[in-house]
């Protein structure tokens, strides 16, 4: 298998002494294409080259993606297991490590039944190794209690589109087709940071004339060129939505043919959004009426329009509702399923994508199966080996795992990939809940906030030192090479799994030599699920610059645009929702008057557990801060720079001001990229959406004073 | 070389990968030579990224006492020589678009160097390989020309902040595509 894959007529450099081996960022959901540099002598990861004929990024990358391989060598890694005595980690032989972990899992369900273990998976793997978070779970430890760090992610995104579509693929269309569209209709997406080598695509579109219309509390880099912004209070999206359906309607934008061949309840949707006309959307959202029929107007009259959101309208606990309100924005239009338009969300994590849909879920099996579904049982247990009725039930939502830990329940978590310590909300009460463990695992290559509180914490690699593939943000499958050996005596997470099962004695359900076994067993498990990666291939991938699921077998070319004849619902149409109004989980009161809503920044990645350990990124963000209107700012005398109290009803930070006038006036922002006390979902509501079980990150009432 | 860079300051995001790619380069020391800045951050998120310009005629060249900024044949203003390098600064303050750098420690001055190794191969160089809204782009001098001449037709709503409130009245309706 080719290590350097490049195109005819591409010019790369290639240093003296090095070697250049073909791979993907470790970081968001775009997976830029690059190849890293390699000493060919030390085996030594040395820098970055753009990989110029990756279809999607075209060589592009943001300050993370450049950064990325600084890492790999860094001098911060965990080399050898580490295992706590009297409050202090030792180094630790993996054997003792090993023998540990056997020892205090085996009490554990000898005295607490089988449930008492648990898995906190993440979403920054492989497919393969997401796949064998589950099967980790449920066949070597038994537990029922698994679930993942997308919960804080994309689980709203993928409970919408479910609702609405039947299937929940991030996007409906291939990321080159932006180009060709009409107009953009974004939402709770900060692009331009989160996303950065998107916005290549967009502003090719822009320069072709295609319109933007951007919601978002925050002038954010892209809301700031946008045609119409429409600053919306935090937290009321499902208002806008029903806003803008209502104006679809009423002007006569709707594609009724395809609205009537396609989908369900357009009655019920259209009785449902009468009621939100531009003066009362207006009233609930904050923005002018004018602002939204301008925007109604110009999306409905784009002939090709795109529908795009992120955490902005998901992490909300109306996130699902928001989801296939917005997506049915495109339905209406008929959009979706055609060249250029469409409806897509951000994928926030590496593989966010893949990640969800192969049973690291609370309730889901590979090929996005059901676990309360007889029959996926069946199958699945059929490749995994187990009997049916040896498949442990569902479990629950990750935040409302540390409720079982409060509860005694759950009286042990291993925490993969994974740093709840900093990205779950409400931090307090997850501190509390993992010092009320009785045992704790974690397996991480850096010594992360969570990884503290743990009692063994197993080295693990990097992306860079294994191989795999992961799922970008359009639903395309590439290909994570190999770069480097294992640093040290770290070992790939599905090593890890692999070993505690043997431990349990279920070494027999986990024979992998390497990972292309486990990827022939994960494409057999996926087979004929919603999310069918059975005729992808290694091969196939590199070829084809990547494959789009579904793919049902070697011969099928894969699937870059979705529901082209019909929706993955059971009769095959699309089902229009019908929300009412809905306040979020906290709204500003006398005692706490303002709202407070987080987000990332482009230096930085989920917890910062890699890019606060990266020189460039934290030279250029060292801490959080906290933006605010001037206008805001001066009823308290806050100066720019003033270190600034917040409070809200779970917990305070003091973080410094920075004075902008791009964001409303009755907000304030904090990026979550700290650990500790530099931490905002200290401050954050977990009011948990009642599909999706994602916390209320971008809402809560929040009150200020001088530091 | 028939290559040119071309600065397209209203595409900034103001993400900065310039500046980290800058330090990858072969012969830059991790030490990046452009900049990215924010226009006003009071008013708005706009940024624009600004490298060196390789004048033809290099304000930072002549005014070196020691001759230790040379300029390559395809016109490449390179950083000043390390044997030659006085550490004078003069160069610092004599460029006009506040370009070349000084390293206190080593006591000489450093700049854009347009990638060097890179471009004597006509490879991009790294800032614009990775830039992500092709604010910053290494074209052929035709497509630089045509994009000019292209811009002043599209006097996009991009880097103009409008008002308060008024952003209505910038929506740009010169494209044509729709109308109310």
């Amino acid at each position: 298998m080719t290590q350097f894959v490049v195109k005819p007529g591409v010019k790369n450099l290639k240093h003296d002494g090095e070697k250049l081996i073909t791979t993907h960022c470790c970081y968001c959901g775009m997976q830029c294409g690059m190849h890293i540099r390699v000493n060919k002598k030390s085996g030594k990861v040395v820098g970055v080259e753009p990989r110029y004929d990756w279809p999607v990024t075209m060589g592009k990358m943001c300050p993370k993606g450049v950064t990325a391989y600084q890492t790999v060598d860094h001098p911060e890694r965990i080399k050898k297991p580490l295992i706590k005595k009297n409050g202090e980690f030792v180094e630790s032989s993996w054997e003792e490590a090993l023998d540990l972990i056997e020892k205090n899992y085996k009490k554990l369900q000898a005295e607490h039944g089988k449930n008492a273990l648990s898995v906190f998976g993440g979403v920054s793997m492989t497919n393969e190794k997401c796949y064998l978070v589950g099967k980790y779970a449920r066949v070597a430890l038994g537990t029922r209690y698994v679930d993942y760090n997308g919960r804080f992610c994309m689980s709203s995104a993928a409970g919408g589109f479910m609702k609405t579509l039947g299937i929940d693929r991030g996007s409906t269309l291939p990321w080159p087709e932006l180009e060709h569209t009409d107009c953009f209709f974004m939402a709770g997406t900060n692009t331009a940071e989160c996303h950065p080598t998107t916005i290549q695509w967009l502003w090719r579109a822009r320069d072709k004339g295609a319109k933007m219309i951007v919601a978002d509390p925050r002038e954010t880099p892209t809301a700031r060129i946008a045609d119409v912004h429409l600053d919306l209070k935090a937290g009321t999206d499902s208002a806008l939505a029903n806003g803008m359906l209502h104006l679809l309607i009423r002007e006569g934008y709707v594609d009724e043919t395809y609205v009537n061949e396609r989908c369900n309840n357009y009655a019920g949707l259209k009785e449902a959004v009468k009621l939100f006309t531009p003066e009362y959307t207006s009233e609930l959202t904050g923005v002018a009426a004018e602002k939204i029929i301008k925007a109604a107007h110009i999306y409905g009259q784009s002939p090709r329009s795109v529908v795009m959101f992120a955490r902005g309208v998901e992490q909300q606990n109306k996130g699902v509702d928001n989801v296939a309100l917005y997506t049915s924005m495109a339905l209406l239009r008929g959009q979706i399923g055609k060249f250029a338009s469409g409806v897509a969300t951000f994928t926030g994590q590496g593989n966010g994508q893949g990640g969800r849909e192969h049973g690291q879920k609370a309730d889901a099996l590979p090929g996005y199966r059901k676990i309360d579904n007889p029959e996926h049982v069946k199958y699945v247990a059929g490749v995994w080996g187990i009997k049916p009725e040896e498949m442990p039930e569902a479990g629950v939502s990750a935040y409302e795992m540390f409720d079982e830990i409060q509860n005694g329940n759950i009286r042990s978590m291993h925490v993969i990939c994974s740093n709840p310590a900093v990205s779950a909300p409400n931090n307090h009460y997850i501190w509390d809940s993992f010092k009320k463990l009785d045992f704790m695992v974690v397996s991480d290559f850096f010594l992360s906030e969570t990884a503290e509180f743990a009692d063994v914490v197993l080295p693990t690699t990097t992306w860079a030192e294994d191989e795999g593939t992961t799922t970008n943000l359009e639903g395309r499958v590439i290909r994570i090479r190999k770069v480097r050996e294992p640093l040290g005596e770290s070992k790939t997470d599905w090593e890890i799994m692999q070993l505690i099962a043997e431990r349990m004695g279920k070494g027999k359900f986990f024979p992998y030599k390497n990972v292309p076994e486990i990827y022939e067993e994960f494409r057999l498990a996926s087979k004929g699920g919603k999310a069918d990666y059975y005729g992808i291939t290694y091969d196939r991938i590199e070829k084809e610059d990547g494959v789009f699921w579904p793919c049902p077998d070697e011969d099928h070319p894969g699937t870059p645009t979705m529901f082209r004849e019909s929706f993955g619902t059971p009769d095959g149409k699309a089902n229009l929702p019908a929300v009412l109004w809905q306040e979020p989980g906290e709204v500003p009161t006398e005692d706490y008057p303002h709202t407070l809503t987080t987000g990332r920044v482009v230096f930085h990645y989920l917890s910062g557990t890699q890019t606060r350990r990266t020189q460039f990124l934290m030279e250029k963000c060292p801490e959080p801060y906290v933006e605010m209107h001037p206008e805001l700012a001066s009823q308290y005398a806050f100066m720019d720079g003033d270190y600034v109290y917040l409070e809200t009803r779970r917990g305070n930070m003091k973080v410094k001001a920075k004075i902008t006038k791009a964001i409303r006036k009755d907000h304030v922002f904090i990026p979550y990229h700290w650990g500790k006390e530099l931490s905002v979902n200290k401050l954050t509501n977990p009011s948990l959406d009642p599909t999706s079980r994602m916390p209320e990150f971008k809402v809560c009432a929040v009150k200020l004073r001088k530091a | 070389m028939r290559k040119v860079m071309y600065l397209e300051f209203e595409r900034c995001i103001g993400c900065r990968a310039c500046q980290a790619a800058c330090r990858e380069c072969g012969g830059h020391d991790a030490k990046e030579r452009n900049y990215v800045e924010y226009v006003d951050f009071f008013e708005n998120r706009q940024t624009y990224p600004m490298l060196c310009m390789q004048c033809k005629d290099p304000a930072c060249a002549r005014v070196c006492p020691a001759n230790a900024i040379q300029i390559t044949e395809e016109g490449v203003v390179l950083s000043a020589m390390e044997e030659k390098c006085i550490g004078c600064r003069n160069c610092t303050f004599g460029c006009p678009f506040g370009i070349p750098k000084f390293d206190f420690e080593e006591n000489k001055m450093y700049k854009c160097d347009m990638c060097y190794d890179r471009t004597q191969h006509e490879i991009a160089p790294m800032c614009a390989s990775v830039c992500p809204s092709d604010a910053i782009r290494f074209i052929d001098h035709d497509e630089m020309m045509d994009l000019r001449r292209r811009r002043t037709q599209m006097n996009l709503i991009e880097g103009k902040k409008p008002s308060e409130n008024n952003k209505w009245d910038y929506v740009p309706e010169f494209f044509g595509v729709y109308s109310d």
